[in-house]
């Protein structure tokens, strides 16, 4: 399974509004669960935010993967939320984060979780990667691009 | 007699990999083989998200344990499976890059063969280097079945 297979459109906001990371982690799982991938929200934004407490999932380059495996999650969700004026995640580069993918998983799925934030991960190392994101104008754009990318570049 | 002694097959905890055991089980049964399970902790993966930074050392070091308490459980419910059936059964729990070591458990048993599950669709011929069950088909020294057909395999193994 691909992580292409998981973000929908419907689960990607292009401007995000929130000015910290609470908020935005908040705004992005609101849409998963409007979506019915997540049972319980709070519990979900609980999660999330307590393995942010132990440290940042801001990996630099502008980039946060926020991800928690929880019992609240219907299988395995991805969101994705993009901030044009960038979010204070105390990044370990220090840098605002503008892309943000968050990520949560049932336990019963240990190693498509794995294997999905692994790939994710890999892929917003490449520059054009997170360039074409942060340029990318609909949810449909962002899906498109992550299918180029997990096809090495060239979509079938 | 059979010239096929020794079935390795590969699991990856999921729901469908027990579907491929039971496939793999009934194949033992028929042939008269012993059955190898093996299971295969992703080091790769808790490596990169390590790297990454992704991941701290405390949660690559509990994801760790979790995926070795579900490598154990599947091969403890493998084993009841087999022993259901009388097929002779070894469990076989490892860690590192998944298709190495399965490929190099299958190499070293010696198996000969190898069974694993159906093989996702690739999207580009970047993911023959990336997907670990196209590598395993790939890199097997011994010949490889791929269970397909779910419904099929439990009619099979519930009618063995």
């Amino acid at each position: 399974m691909k992580i292409s297979d998981y973000l929908k459109k419907e689960f990607c906001i292009m401007d995000l509004k929130a000015g910290n990371k609470e908020q935005a982690i908040r705004e992005v799982a609101n849409c998963l669960t409007v979506n019915g991938k997540i049972k319980d929200k709070e519990k979900f934004i609980h999660d999330i935010l307590e393995r942010e407490s132990l440290g940042s999932t801001g990996i630099g380059h502008k980039v946060a993967i926020p991800h928690s495996r929880t019992e609240v999650v219907n299988g395995f969700a991805i969101g994705f939320g993009r901030s044009k004026e960038g979010i204070d995640f105390k990044a370990l580069d220090g840098d605002k984060v503008n892309l943000i993918f968050l990520m949560g998983a049932n336990p019963s799925e240990l190693n498509l979780y794995l294997r999905l934030l692994a790939e994710l991960s890999r892929l917003l190392m490449e520059n054009s990667f997170r360039r074409e994101l942060i340029a990318a104008n609909t949810g449909d754009e962002v899906v498109d691009i992550i299918r180029k990318y997990e096809a090495g570049g060239i979509v079938k | 007699m059979s010239s096929i002694k020794n079935i390795a097959v590969s699991l990856s905890g999921s729901a469908a990999s027990l579907c491929t055991a039971k496939y793999a089980i009934y194949l033992a049964k028929q042939l008269n083989a012993k059955l190898f399970a093996v299971y295969v902790i992703d080091a790769r993966s808790l490596r990169e998200l390590l790297k990454t930074g992704v991941f701290l050392e405390v949660e690559a070091s509990e994801h760790e344990r979790d995926l070795k308490d579900q490598g154990s459980n599947t091969l403890e419910r493998v084993k009841k499976l087999a022993e259901v059936k009388k097929v002779e059964y070894e469990g076989i729990l490892l860690k590192g890059v998944v298709h190495e070591e399965v490929t190099n458990a299958a190499r070293n048993l010696p198996a000969d063969l190898l069974v694993i599950g159906e093989l996702r669709e690739l999207a580009s011929c970047r993911e023959i280097f990336y997907d670990e069950g196209e590598r395993i088909f790939r890199e097997s020294p011994c010949p490889v079945v791929v269970v397909k057909n779910p419904e099929e395999v439990d009619r099979l193994y519930r009618e063995l």
